[in-house]
């Protein structure tokens, strides 16, 4: 597993900011997320072939956003199947291009051999996925942290990767329903596992408690955007009455903060 | 109140939209003299040879530094109240957008002249100039600079679903009246994608066909609040706030 940094994407870090990571089967590799750019997928790809020459079957895009997923470019070879979301080639096709653009305008050469890749097999519920005496499930998400989040949970050894559904120190950002995600944190923290991993924190943290500053964060922002439009306080100046509480508990709170609150705002807006 | 809507696409705009849209690599920043002639072109081209007064305290329009969301950049343009009865309209000029001039408020003569807002679609690093035009056609100026990029291409609703099942639906509130002669605020919600042309259908792949409101009219008692001309540049979901002076005070409908 990468343990991604706690920084903004960046050259210096090659956007490797998110936790990336692979599971090794009797017969088969997964990878859940490639990374973050063609670089970071190489490096992932040397990381696994280091440990196993076992095929990499799957590679698991848990979500549409680059951090997570322009290392897939660097897994074509292996011909694997590209496992996503119901909902992510819609996403895609919306956002690929920008995202691209961005990534090469931020990174130069080092974003060289960074695509968009689409996946080849949807998954709209559940899919269970066999490497070999070792079974994967994949699940589809409702719109939370963006509209298009899968988990996997490692059955053999308990393991429950959230990716993105789960923030740990670094702030969560807000791109998919603020409600739905509750909702979906509701779900989950109901499934038991010995160890999670975050889309962004340490690799490895308990559960299901890891999981109650982000269920505060979010309820807090909730509750207080609510109170903001009940006010007629305008969408611009709605952050510097939400959630204040939390500033202290989370890394980059400044840089994601207003940009939660507005995300917010618009949905809830309409209740 | 009652708002009334015609919605038409251009598919001639779109697709010269499009032409603009896939240029290709970012093209180096503007320099300050470059953004100058770029309005000093953009004035002639709105207001031809009118005089365009600096506004100083007068008018005021504001935005954030730094967009949080620069398909959802809330903009708001005050007017001092010693000018405020004079006002009859306002331009919302977004300089560096595709399609520049975003907004052409005109009001009735129930609305009060002191602030409206709404959102809109910020391409990239751009000054945006508010015009307020008095009913004997003075026009004065206020500028800001908003470092946003990308609003107009970017992807509409978060929740592709929910969107769809909401469209259509408008939400209307008021704010309290600390005094019965006091305006009364007045939030205004449309529940529409105001599409761009610059967008990427999920489905299809296709870009989606610009599909944005081009005129609004909101009434109160049947007398026009304002009349809005508008263009892509209007945020998903258009939203506007603005205050109204009821001729008759008992009721805010």
């Amino acid at each position: 597993m990468h343990n991604g940094v706690h920084e903004e994407a960046a050259p210096a870090n090659d956007d490797a900011i998110a936790n990336i990571g692979f599971i090794v089967g009797d017969d088969a590799v997964a990878v859940i997320d490639p990374g973050g750019s063609a670089r970071e997928g190489r490096e992932l790809r040397a990381a696994i072939r280091a440990l196993t020459d076992r095929p990499i079957r799957y590679v698991i895009l848990t979500h549409v956003h680059p951090d997570h997923i322009f290392g897939a470019a660097a897994f074509g070879d292996d011909h694997p199947d590209f496992v996503a979301h119901v909902k992510l080639p819609g996403a895609l096709a919306q956002r690929g291009d920008y995202y691209l653009r961005r990534l090469r305008e931020a990174f130069g050469n080092e974003a060289e051999g960074s695509e968009v890749v689409m996946p080849t097999v949807l998954v709209s519920t559940r899919l269970d996925l066999d490497l070999g005496g070792r079974r994967l499930a994949v699940r589809a998400h409702g719109p939370a942290h963006t509209d298009n989040d899968l988990t996997v949970f490692d059955e053999k050894t308990r393991t429950f990767w959230l990716a993105d559904l789960l923030f740990v120190d670094r702030i969560p950002v807000i791109d998919g329903s603020l409600i739905g995600w509750l909702k979906q944190l509701d779900e989950l923290t109901t499934i038991s596992a010995k160890q999670a991993v975050p889309g962004h924190g340490p690799v490895s943290v308990p559960w299901p408690a890891t999981a109650e500053p982000e269920r505060r964060y979010l309820a807090a922002v909730a509750d207080d955007t609510r109170a903001a439009i009940r006010s007629s306080v305008g969408i611009a100046d709605a952050y510097k009455h939400v959630a204040n509480s939390e500033r202290g508990h989370w890394l980059l709170f400044d840089e994601y903060h207003p940009r939660n609150v507005t995300a917010s705002y618009k949905e809830l807006e309409w209740e | 109140m009652g708002v009334t809507l015609p919605m038409l696409g251009r598919a001639a705009l779109c697709s010269l939209l499009l032409g603009i849209a896939l240029l290709g690599p970012a093209r180096a920043e503007p320099t300050e003299a470059e953004r100058m002639t770029r309005w000093s072109d953009l004035k002639h081209t709105i207001f031809g040879d009118r005089v365009v007064e600096a506004a100083g305290d007068l008018v005021a329009i504001d935005a954030p530094a730094r967009a949080e969301d620069a398909a959802i950049v809330p903009v708001s343009i005050r007017v001092a109240g010693t000018l405020a009865p004079e006002i009859g309209g306002f331009y919302l000029i977004i300089d560096d957008n595709p399609s520049p001039l975003a907004a052409h408020f005109l009001l009735g003569p129930i609305a009060d002249a002191r602030e409206i807002a709404t959102r809109v679609r910020i391409d990239d690093y751009t000054y945006l100039h508010a015009v307020a035009e008095t009913a004997d056609g003075r026009l004065y100026m206020a500028a800001r600079f908003i470092k946003a990029a990308g609003g107009c291409s970017a992807p509409a609703s978060k929740d592709q679903a929910l969107a769809f099942e909401r469209r259509g639906k408008m939400k209307l509130s008021f704010a309290d009246r600390g005094r019965p002669d006091e305006p009364v605020k007045v939030k205004l919600l449309i529940s529409h994608p105001n599409s761009s042309g610059l967008q990427m259908d999920p489905v299809t792949r296709n870009y989606i066909p610009a599909d944005f409101m081009q005129t609004l009219d909101v009434t109160y008692n049947g007398q026009p609040i304002f009349r809005l001309e508008s263009d892509i540049a209007i945020s998903e979901d258009p939203s506007f706030n603005f205050s109204v002076r009821p001729s008759n005070p008992s009721g805010t409908g």
